[in-house]
């Protein structure tokens, strides 16, 4: 009962953070604001993203970072040619167990 | 043609294409979901109640760290804390989607902010985006919450399905690549021009300088100077 009630806690909180700006949306923000807002994503996305693809397992590694930069790029390369995400993801972590099985081979 | 049908007509077509984008996601998401509910499920936290963190926040980041982090014993104001500095992402998520909600029922705005996790962010803001802004505000909620419901569906039950198998999947099945090659995939289509470029290029680069910070405050000195860098050069080629 005591770990639902922190899961509660903490999705009360996040639903006011996801809440906070979209309930005021009615009220423009002010300009210099606004021009920053349409890069949030890419910044979060990419803020989220690189340090995990870099390194894998906490730290920068020959084993762990080679194969996963791989991975990410053969996902880049499959997005591009077919703009289709399954496809891209599933041929990305496909480059990964291999790249993976060769690393621990060498 | 009744008003009725006039809705109908306009409305149909983009609950088919928003439940459309979003399948495809939920597609991409069945390795980190799956392998997350199944970590979830392993820890010595109540399978339910370590499920019941989907419905609760919706967003898998989070409930990795506060499921594991309670099956460390650890104290819940650590707890509560430690999740909310890693969803404090999700001002900024608010914050972008407003400009595109400000026409939106405030009702639905209330319930709409429940289903902005990061894929019905990046999903809907790319439609939103786009010189036509996806549609007036009724075309713009629909595709939302189509969007929105659909992945919600989704999650629910591939960490759903994750915990049921968490025996039978072998435990090296881990989240360590799955996670961020889904999120990969969920910013190559917001490389959308110079600007969105450069917002990634440094948000990327300082994350990975900060990754020392507690807390996942990298990822916050990250998005701020992404955003920053975004604006500069966005400004620069307006």
């Amino acid at each position: 009962m005591r770990e639902l009630l922190i899961l509660a806690a903490i999705g009360v909180g996040t639903y006011a953070m996801r809440a906070v700006f979209l309930v005021r949306a009615s009220t423009d923000p002010p300009a210099r604001l606004a021009r920053l807002l349409p890069h949030v994503g890419p910044a979060v996305l990419a803020a989220i993203t690189l340090p995990a693809l870099l390194a894998p397992h906490g730290e920068m590694s020959w084993a762990g970072t080679v194969p996963s930069v791989l991975a990410a790029l053969a996902a880049w390369a499959l997005w591009r040619r077919t703009a289709k995400l399954p496809i891209a993801l599933f041929g990305g972590l496909g480059v990964w167990w291999v790249g993976t099985w060769v690393t621990t081979m060498l | 043609m009744s008003t009725a049908e006039r809705t109908q007509a306009v409305v149909a077509p983009v609950v088919r294409h928003g439940c459309r984008d979003a399948a495809a996601v939920v597609l991409a998401y069945v390795p980190f979901g799956v392998t997350l509910g199944a970590t979830l499920a392993r820890t010595g936290v109540n399978p339910l109640t370590a499920w019941a963190s989907s419905p609760l926040m919706f967003g898998g980041a989070a409930q990795l760290l506060s499921v594991q982090l309670l099956d460390a014993g650890a104290n819940a104001i650590v707890v509560i804390l430690g999740a909310l500095v890693v969803n404090a992402r999700m001002l900024l998520y608010s914050a972008s989607l407003a400009p595109h909600a400000g026409d939106w029922p405030a009702r639905w705005r209330w319930a709409g902010a429940y289903l902005l996790a990061d894929p019905v962010y990046a999903v809907a803001v790319a439609r939103f985006s786009r010189p036509d802004r996806g549609g007036d505000g009724r075309v713009r909620l629909t595709y939302y919450l189509a969007v929105g419901l659909t992945f919600w569906v989704g999650w629910m039950g591939l960490t759903g399905a994750g915990a049921l198998l968490a025996g039978v999947l072998p435990a090296s099945l881990s989240l360590e690549l799955a996670a961020p090659l889904t999120f990969l995939l969920l910013l190559l289509p917001m490389l959308a021009d110079r600007a969105a470029y450069a917002a990634a290029a440094v948000g990327g680069g300082v994350a990975v300088l900060a990754s020392g910070l507690p807390l996942g405050l990298g990822l916050l000195l990250g998005a701020a100077a992404g955003v920053t860098a975004g604006g500069l050069i966005g400004a620069r080629h307006a």
